[in-house]
């Protein structure tokens, strides 16, 4: 009888959940529709934005990137699809909601088959044959673009630019905001590009035409001390002295011992104190400065003094600006003033306060080596102001990226159209199973087109029939049509009407769509820790951290 | 929040605390973000023009205001709804950037709205809508400029000035003295206005409020009020041709940064510590002294010990006088601050013609009067009221007029008020409207109803018929082809706001339109709203 007596075998800790098997990869699939279907309404010229109310604070945005970090996704396998947004964030810096699609989809194709009991690694094989095939097409087709002339580089990068802004609050005012965002990113150094030396300010108030850039750095006014008011506010030519200096009256070592004996004495060590900042004051003075820069506080002593000597002092400058003046003037920052030396002062054409709005700022302008730029944001409201940075947050990256390479595609779904055109034309050669995975991939790419075209109060089924009629034709000729929202026939050929993007971010996006999917379809069992009290209390509300799962292959 | 379900029909969790948010989407989440924000346009719109009304609140502490400031009512409204928070914030953005309109502005956008609402009903695309508030909005302001004029701030005592410090304060509570009022603005502001550069540091004019007295007790001083008294009663009420001193160290034994303790073995040191504190205190007052300074005003304190030396000395002196104060004085008196006795030389002196401790009324409060400052960069206005409530309103209203007055020095474009800019747009936006073939055309058209909005609704708080009015006034503007036909909301017996000499700024019109267009565009774009479930 005994060999019907099965024991307990207690493996997993209670309150485990695991499930597993075929089911699992559906409901996983399942999951990240619901997930996509939110993005889903952003994408293209006319996608709307959402409103995602966190605790008091409320987003309003558009950027796929963004929206999928503030809902808060815990299912693990929906989680993916906010990790592949976020990396195609921080590697092209748009795209994000085409790449998610694009994985929602590619695993909604792929459904069918999973039911059907096609074993999920040769759908992913059939993937990934697919999205070598279309990569290498993508190369193909993409156009190369004369840049000899600085002019026409302009022209495409201003191309670019506006069409990433296509879709955000600032469409209307692209032409305004492209200019600002490539003769910004054209201010910095073409070798490295490096973001952050592109500092971006909001200030509330005025309309967003009233936003500017500054060839050299701005911030806004810091704490200042009884005083500042009397020092210049504008100069020509300073000399910048950077500093990292706190210069106040302070005890300068906590734990000394200095014995006197008598009350005479007692005035030298108080003596000793002030000299010690004079000393600093004066070395600064002598040295010729006429702007002095401090991470740390400036103190009200030493803001007098630099009034009195027609200097201009900021303390507390952030540490990020403060590195942008270095860049901008070529000054160095100093940690002593000790040994100063005026050649590591910076210099820039014109400094001067002004006001933007309710605030003031701090300008360097025409600086030397301007490596650096400023483009300072006005808005209504302070969300418009941020959704604004995002947006052109998106444009800096994809001119940055566009920079480098000049490789360009024509957007408005008429690439994926053109790769699913290939790709079924391809399928009809392969023998197989693979026939069908390879037709599924050609038919998610169509969801790009479709989606832009749902969005726009199109009629989707209308409009994704005539492209594929106009790329059946095969040919340079129906290469480029894609979605058109302003005509009325609702096609027309994006690559002439200048949607262009870089083709960088398409294949970014394929890529990491096609990887994404892959990941979830293997994964056929979960297993889901239940919660220790410890860890819901370690982790602070709004940062979600990933669950504690198990995954196996 | 839509759920998910597995096969087994099981639901599982995609996000965070799922079941506690809440989603509203599509036509449903368009519908709600409008009606909430409108809600708010129309608390304010019975404040909008002359006859306005004001509101009053009462702050969770129990403090009442009452204002007829836009910007101030949605702001201690504490609006908890986030696109109604919208609104919040584009009436103080206004307010930060023009300070002037910022009823106006919420009012049009909650027009704009209520327009949006009637197209969506009828089937239009949301981003089709705003598209078209868009180029309708590039029109109008473009009209604006061409019906704007150019006005010459320093003809005849700067009488346009004045008038539109009036226009501006003549919806508020203090408008029965808005002449006298707008004349002190107006001084105010072109005392320490920089001409050359257009440009005013309005940190310079501060405003001082005391209740007692009544309004027309308002006054200006060229110089600076600051509200403390001379650290000894005996010592002299007025300072003729001051010296001032500016001291930002304490009459006090100096003491070091570093921590320190005195240890004392003998009654002998002790006597000489004693002296050598009292040497201190006379070393002090003898530098102040030697320097030709007839006053010390000093940031820090000083115990009784240096203040009956000081009246010994018969220095005047006044203790704790704030570090803002510090600053004003001495960009008005031309004085340097002293961080250190060791360091007062006649030069750093601030120079005053006089200054003087004032009494109010039969309470026993003193303030402090620096007149005839040697470079007169600063000037106070000191208002009086009645109550505590109607000082702090004109003190807004007094705000408002000078931000009119220095968006007039920095531009001198003006149009017409009485809603009479706003008819002129509406009727060329309408014009525009035909000529668009697409579906913007009906959008463009709102938009062109919404603008005639601000009229009706300032004809309604006048008690006025506002469709006729409005009628009437436009169809005279077409006839005549005269952009300053308006609302004759003082029932002066003439329409034309030139003769009326109702005057507003162009900056603040245009910026009034561009700011809601902007927000509505926002608001319209929102399909997707995701908020916790329990506010």
């Amino acid at each position: 009888m005994s060999q019907f007596l099965q024991p307990t075998i207690l493996l997993l800790r209670e309150g485990t959940d695991t499930s597993q098997g075929r089911a699992q990869i559906v409901s996983n699939i399942n999951a990240v529709q619901a997930v996509a279907d939110v993005v889903k309404s952003t994408l293209g010229p006319r996608g709307m934005d959402k409103m995602i109310q966190t605790g008091p604070k409320v987003t309003i945005s558009n950027d796929g990137a963004t929206i999928l970090n503030l809902l808060e996704v815990v299912h693990p396998a929906a989680r993916v699809l906010v990790d592949i947004a976020k990396s195609q964030d921080d590697e092209v810096g748009d795209g994000t909601t085409s790449t998610t699609l694009l994985a929602a989809e590619l695993l909604k194709e792929a459904k069918p088959f999973i039911e059907e009991g096609i074993h999920p690694q040769i759908v992913i094989q059939g993937y990934r044959k697919a999205l070598e095939l279309a990569l290498e097409k993508l190369e193909g087709f993409s156009i190369n673009i004369s840049r000899d002339s600085p002019q026409e580089k302009r022209d495409t990068l201003l191309k670019c630019a506006q069409t990433a802004l296509n879709s955000k609050l600032l469409a209307n005012t692209k032409q305004f905001f492209s200019e600002l965002v490539v003769s910004a990113v054209e201010k910095l150094d073409p070798n490295i590009l490096d973001r952050d030396l592109i500092g971006i300010k909001n200030v509330t108030g005025g309309s967003v035409n009233d936003s500017f850039l500054v060839d050299g750095v701005a911030f806004k006014k810091t704490f200042s001390y009884a005083g500042f008011e009397q020092q210049p506010k504008r100069f020509e030519n300073p000399k910048i002295c950077l500093l990292n200096l706190e210069l106040e009256l302070k005890s300068e070592k906590e734990n000394a011992e200095i014995r006197i004996e008598k009350p005479e004495e007692y005035q030298q060590i108080v003596d000793a104190e002030w000299a010690l900042i004079y000393e600093k004051l004066d070395i600064i003075v002598k040295a010729g400065a006429q702007i002095v820069l401090s991470k740390l506080p400036i103190g009200d002593l030493a803001t007098q003094y630099f009034a009195d000597r027609n200097i201009f002092c900021a303390g507390r400058v952030p540490q990020e600006d403060l590195l942008r003046v270095q860049k901008a003037t070529g000054g160095q920052v100093q940690t002593t003033v000790n040994g100063l030396n005026p050649e590591t002062f910076g210099t820039c054409g014109l400094f001067e306060e002004v006001q933007v709005g309710a605030e003031r700022y701090n300008l360097f302008k025409n600086c030397p080596q301007s490596r650096t730029a400023t483009i300072v944001l006005r808005g209504g409201a302070e969300q418009f102001i941020q959704e604004a940075e995002r947006s052109l947050n998106d444009a800096i990256m994809i001119v940055r990226r566009c920079f480098k390479a000049n490789k360009i595609v024509a957007g408005g779904g008429a690439i994926e159209l053109e790769l699913s055109r290939y790709l079924r034309h391809y399928a009809r050669s392969v023998t197989g199973k693979t026939q069908y995975i390879v037709n599924s991939f050609a038919k998610a790419l169509e969801v790009i087109p479709r989606t832009i075209a749902e969005n726009a109060g199109l009629n989707s089924i209308e409009i994704m029939n005539k492209l594929r009629q106009r790329h059946a034709q095969g040919g340079e000729e129906g290469r480029w049509y894609g979605v058109d929202i302003n005509g009325a026939s609702g096609v027309c050929d994006t690559h002439s009407s200048f949607v262009w993007e870089p083709s960088l971010v398409k294949r970014n996006a394929l890529c990491s769509a096609t990887e994404a999917a892959c990941a979830i379809l293997s994964i056929d069992e979960t297993v889901k820790n239940p919660k220790s009290d410890q860890d819901t209390k370690m982790k602070p509300r709004g940062q979600p951290g990933r669950p504690p799962m198990g995954m196996r292959r | 929040m839509s759920l998910a379900f597995d096969d087994y029909g099981r639901p599982y969790i995609i996000l965070r605390d799922q079941g506690s948010k809440k989603r509203m989407k599509g036509l449903e989440a368009y519908k709600s973000n409008i009606l909430a924000a409108k809600a708010v346009a129309n608390t304010l719109s019975s404040s909008l023009g002359p006859k306005g009304m004001d509101k009053m609140l009462v702050s969770p502490d129990g403090d009442v205001s009452v204002t007829n400031d836009g910007s101030i009512i949605v702001e201690k409204m504490e609006i908890q709804h986030p696109t109604a928070k919208l609104l919040v914030e584009l009436s103080q953005s206004q307010d930060a950037e023009i300070g002037d309109g910022t009823t106006g502005v919420v009012v049009l956008a909650g027009k704009l709205l209520e327009q949006a609402l009637t197209l969506l009903d009828k089937g239009n695309h949301p981003l089709k809508i705003s598209d078209g508030f868009d180029r309708a909005c590039d029109v109008a302001i473009k009209h604006l400029e061409t019906i704007s004029e150019e006005i010459d701030i320093q003809a005849n005592e700067h009488e346009a000035l004045i008038q539109a410090a009036c226009t501006a304060l003549g919806s508020k509570v203090v408008s029965k003295r808005k002449r006298e009022l707008g004349k002190i603005a107006v001084t105010a502001v072109l005392d320490v206005a920089d001409l050359a550069r257009k440009d005013v540091n309005l940190d310079l004019i501060k405003i001082q409020t005391k209740t007692g007295g009544s309004v027309e007790d308002t006054r200006l001083i060229s110089g600076i009020l600051i509200d403390k008294d001379m650290s000894h009663p005996q010592m002299p009420k007025e300072v003729k041709e001051a010296k001032i001193c500016l001291l930002t160290c304490p009459f006090e034994p100096p003491k070091p940064k570093t921590k320190h303790n005195i240890n004392i073995s003998s009654a002998e040191d002790y006597k000489k510590l004693y002296q050598q504190e009292q040497q201190y205190f006379v070393d002090m007052v003898k530098l102040v002294k030697d320097s030709g300074a007839n006053i010390a005003l000093c940031q820090w304190g000083f115990d009784d010990e240096a203040n009956h030396l000081l009246l010994q000395n018969e220095l005047p002196a006044v203790r704790w006088v704030s570090g803002t104060d510090v600053e004003l004085i001495a960009m008005a008196t031309g004085a340097r601050i002293i961080p250190r006795f060791q360091e007062i030389t006649p030069e750093k002196l601030g120079k005053a013609g006089s200054v003087k401790e004032v009494q109010f009324g039969t309470s026993n409060e003193r303030m402090l009067v620096i007149e005839n400052c040697q470079c007169t960069k600063a000037v106070t206005i000191l208002i009086r009221g009645g109550s505590q409530m109607i000082v702090d309103e004109a003190k807004r209203s007094i705000h408002d007029a000078i931000c009119v007055i220095r968006n007039l020095i920095k531009d001198n474009r003006i149009v017409y008020g009485g809603g009479s800019a706003e008819l002129a747009c509406a009727i060329q936006v309408l014009q525009y409207a035909d000529e668009v073939s697409s579906v913007e055309q009906y959008a463009i058209r709102s938009f062109a109803d919404a603008l005639e909005g601000i009229p009706c609704c300032l004809a309604d708080n006048c008690g006025l018929n506002p469709i006729t009015s409005v009628a009437q006034a436009k169809s005279r503007q077409l006839q005549e082809n005269n952009p300053r036909i308006g609302i004759d909301c003082m029932e002066l017996g003439t329409t034309d706001m030139k003769e009326q000499r109702i005057y507003e700024t162009l900056s603040s019109k245009k910026q009034q339109i561009q700011l809601a267009t902007q927000v509505v565009k926002m608001i319209l774009k929102i399909d997707d709203v995701i908020a916790p479930d329990d506010y």
